[in-house]
């Protein structure tokens, strides 16, 4: 079993890689709130515009920009997809829309794939200036870059709560989870507000998938199935909750980097958010006795 | 003699839904023969006929169905026990011939096939269906298939058969003759039928006695006639001058 | 009174009868056609290259049958077929390293391990709505991923695992003695393919699939009907897992050696995509589906084109399937040509007319 030191410096990258999930979780929820889709290729949007983010840096564009490029990318093509295949799926069931957008996802993998090649063996990397800097605590080392990760994903939690408390827009979007048609009855703009909760999902997922790389790896399967990690701390919310979406993130990203450094499990960690997801949606099922449709119910 | 047919007896049956309460301390005596349940769009009809299916379980109250504690089945028990059910929404199964769909009914209630053959024809022949009983329900009108999920439930002799809206979106014509076909149910499979719908002449036509809803609370029961001249009744309706 | 009812009823016309005979007996003939020309003309015909990827062909049929029974025919999406291909794949290699059983029953024991392994974990979660099965299936598939990768697939080596991570030299997955070669092969998983439509179809046709199609319309309504919706889930589940586990065990003798098949996530989706594009709810749609996952490919690899612009043919497939044509491309093939024939029929002589 291995000390306490041996730990130490697996609680901060946990909780860096915890807050980056706690973003995306957001992300994630507030969008199937807002039009009912769960939003399977937040990872890949995320990965796209990291490479594309790398692209830019080795053709000498400025870092700034180049990180400013990703979010927006990611929030484009999002919202590109929403605009497209919203409407078009709007009435369906939740799990037509979520497999609509694996869809998306097998497309934009593709894409990645033609475009950046994983062949030959050559890896990629992202730096963020962030990575440079750091300060200790106690016997550990902490860098920029894991601050901003842990920070991001907070404050990206309190702004949303805060965005959906009180402001008009964020009002609208939780009277679209509860009925869209009674919301639109009401006067909302219904597809203005969907649009909104796609471009904010589109461009959290391009911030996350930008920390991500630069945290874990810049590789375009890896970041697209990390989205997993993201929405099973979503599911473990219920879909529902933004404080407890936050909450499960940190657990998902502590377990599994602590998972590291012992030898007998090491091997296994990838497993956390599976596991953790299974027992989740296991629990949630205990509630109903049967599913009902709107109708019959 | 009346007495010997069987009754619905609910009483005190309260859902909630998250913070709604669906239905609100329910009690009320099912008479033999039709009995209508009526009341406005989310009185808590539809809540109360899927806690009789076993779909959603109530949160207080108890449901005695011929003596039987309804509630202590599991759901898709209680079609062996007796209970057939049509929904709102389209219930045939339409890659299945109309005959596969009946039969289907009587071979899951648990009865046995020495009468399935006789039994499935006996029902599609006594909802008056146009179609032949080796027609894909794919293929059948709306009204048609409305006639076999009819004839779902009333294939064997069921105890308990609950309509839901069977009427909605049907034009007169078929509406009389689903009026017709349900006024013979008691006598086909001398059980209780209860009938939900907002055509109030079809309630009128079938029903001896009704219950009505409002709110989830029960606000009256008893002969159609009167239920239907009752003045909170007709204040329930908001606006429906007349409702027979 | 319901009698008069039903007097006025009848004098109405009747729908035109179907002829059921006549439809059944052509698809068994096209079936025979197609398998007569499966087992003896390809064989001769195609290059080694391409019988290889026929036997692929053959193997994902399976898994496409397994698939599109639980999505076309019971409503329910599984995200994770991959993973129970590998299992199926695990135990037969396990089986044909540690044992001399005839590969028949080696099979057979690939698929029954699969399963029961699915059946077990289709339990708890059968209770939950569509898009939570959907992901969890995601989420368990990810979990055994992980747990193969680092379990490795047998190789020869001793204990549970079979895994000797110490030696150097891997030995082959052996075939049966009557197919070794890769033409052999072939026809060999060719008629394993065969014998699992068969029970898929057998199924469909009897009291499993008629309770598949109630519930697939709505589960309350089959409920109410006095069906346990939950029984054949799992059924269907165990049916699923079955058929997959066996396509693992050909898929095993196929390749030789399993580690150079990766088993990601994504291939499942892309299983998915294919199924969709297909067509779930036919035989058919998994034999389209196959092909596209496993003869285009290779026709696009020898022909020097990526199989990139294949995934994002998939994608765009499924974007297409789901907004229009819901029953997917076997569906619509049959319904086109029904449209040609009667537009052939209209333009007939009148003589010649129905």
């Amino acid at each position: 079993m291995p000390s306490w030191q041996d730990f130490q410096p697996f609680i901060v990258s946990g909780l860096a890689l915890g807050g980056v999930y706690a973003l995306s979780g957001v992300g994630l929820i507030v969008l199937y709130r807002a039009t009912g889709v769960v939003y399977l290729a937040f990872g890949a949007v995320g990965a796209m515009g990291a490479l594309i983010a790398w692209s830019l840096v080795n053709a000498s564009v400025p870092g700034w920009v180049a990180w400013l490029v990703c979010v927006a990318s990611a929030g484009v093509v999002t919202l590109g997809y929403g605009l497209l295949f919203g409407p078009a799926l709007a009435k369906r069931d939740p799990l037509v829309k979520a497999v609509a957008t694996l869809g998306l996802t097998l497309v934009l993998f593709g894409v990645m794939d033609l475009l950046w090649t994983t062949g030959g063996g050559q890896s990629r990397a992202i730096t963020l200036p962030t990575d440079n800097g750091g300060f200790t605590l106690g016997q550990i080392q902490v860098t920029w870059t894991q601050v901003v990760g842990l920070g991001a994903g907070v404050a990206i939690t309190v702004v949303t709560a805060a965005f959906l408390r009180y402001t008009k827009l964020g009002t609208a979007m939780r009277a679209m989870a509860n009925d869209r048609e009674i919301t639109a009855t009401l006067g909302v703009p219904v597809r203005r507000v969907e649009a909104a909760a796609w471009l904010g999902c589109g461009l959290l997922g391009g911030l996350a998938g930008l920390l991500l790389a630069d945290l874990v790896a810049l590789d375009a399967t890896t970041l697209t199935f990390l989205v997993i990690s993201s929405l099973a701390a979503a599911l473990i919310a219920r879909l529902r909750s933004i404080a407890l979406t936050f909450v499960a993130a940190i657990v998902i990203g502590l377990i599994h980097d602590l998972l590291t450094p012992i030898q007998s499990l090491s091997n296994y960690r990838d497993m956390t958010p599976f596991v953790l997801a299974a027992v989740a949606l296991l629990v949630l099922s205990r509630r109903r006795v049967i599913s009902l449709s709107r109708e019959e119910a | 003699m009346d007495s010997e047919r069987g009754v619905i007896e609910v009483t005190g049956l309260t859902v909630r839904f998250g913070g709604v309460t669906s239905l609100d301390g329910m009690t009320v005596t099912f008479a033999a023969g039709t009995c209508g349940l009526i009341g406005p769009n989310g009185a808590g009809k539809t809540t109360f006929f899927n806690v009789l299916s076993g779909f959603v379980r109530p949160a207080a109250g108890s449901v005695l169905a011929f003596g039987d504690d309804l509630l202590a089945m599991v759901h898709f028990r209680r079609a062996r026990w007796g209970v057939r059910r049509t929904f709102q929404t389209e219930q045939a199964i339409e890659d299945l011939t109309v005959f596969d769909n009946v039969a289907m009914v009587h071979e899951h209630a648990g009865l046995g096939s020495a009468s399935r053959r006789q039994d499935v024809l006996d029902a599609i022949a006594f909802v008056g269906l146009e179609a032949g009983p080796a027609a894909r329900v794919g293929t059948l009108a709306a009204g048609q298939r409305r006639l076999v999920e009819v004839a779902r439930a009333v294939v064997g002799r069921p105890k308990l058969v609950l309509l839901d809206e069977p009427a909605a979106g049907l034009p007169d014509e078929e509406t009389a003759h689903l009026g017709d076909v349900i006024r013979g149910i008691p006598e086909q499979t001398g059980g209780l039928t209860i009938l939900v719908d907002h055509d109030m002449s079809l309630v009128s036509a079938c029903c001896e006695t009704t219950a009505v809803l409002d709110f989830g609370k029960l606000i009256a029961s008893g002969p159609t006639a009167e239920v239907l001249r009752d003045e909170r009744v007709v204040r329930a309706y908001l606006g429906t001058a007349e409702l027979a | 009174m319901a009698g008069t009812a039903v007097r006025t009823a009848r004098a109405r016309p009747r729908p035109p009868l179907q002829k059921p005979g006549a439809g059944t007996l052509t698809r068994a003939a096209v079936v025979a056609v197609i398998l007569l020309i499966s087992l003896f003309a390809l064989p001769e015909l195609l290059s080694l290259y391409y019988v290889d990827a026929m036997t692929q062909v053959a193997v994902y049929a399976m898994v496409t049958l397994g698939l599109g029974l639980l999505v076309g025919r019971v409503g329910l999406v599984s995200l994770g077929q991959v993973a129970v291909l590998a299992i199926g794949a695990w135990t037969a290699a396990r089986l044909l390293f540690a044992t001399t059983l005839p590969y028949p029953v080696v099979l057979l024991a690939a698929g029954v391990v699969t399963m029961a392994l699915g059946t077990l974990i289709g339990l708890p979660a059968l209770r939950l709505r569509g898009l939570y099965l959907a992901l969890i299936t995601l989420m368990l598939a990810g979990a055994i991923t992980v747990v193969l990768a680092t379990a490795n697939f047998p190789n020869g080596g001793h204990g549970f695992l079979g895994y000797d991570a110490s030696s150097v030299h891997i030995p082959p997955i052996r075939r049966p003695s009557i197919a070794a070669s890769d033409p052999a092969y072939f026809r060999y998983s060719v008629i394993v393919a065969a014998l699992m439509f068969l029970l898929a179809g057998v199924h469909i046709k009897t009291r499993p699939g008629r309770a598949w199609a109630a519930i697939r319309q709505s589960e309350p309504a089959a409920l109410a009907a006095g069906i346990n919706v939950t029984l054949y889930k799992l059924w269907a589940f165990a049916l699923a897992s079955f058929i997959t586990g066996v396509a693992g065990g050909v898929l095993a003798g196929a390749v030789h050696y399993l580690y150079s098949i990766g088993f990601p996530t994504q291939d499942s989706i892309t299983l998915l995509a294919v199924v969709l594009m297909g067509g779930a709810y036919s035989l058919w749609g998994a034999v389209v589906a196959a092909l596209l996952l496993q003869l285009l490919p290779a026709g696009l690899h020898n022909w020097g084109v990526s199989a990139d612009w294949l995934t994002i043919l998939f994608g765009l497939g499924v974007l297409q399937v789901l907004t229009t044509a819901p029953g997917g491309l076997a569906d619509q093939v049959p319904k086109d040509l029904a449209r040609l024939g009667r537009l052939l029929r209209r333009h007939l002589p009148s003589g010649a007319g129905g």
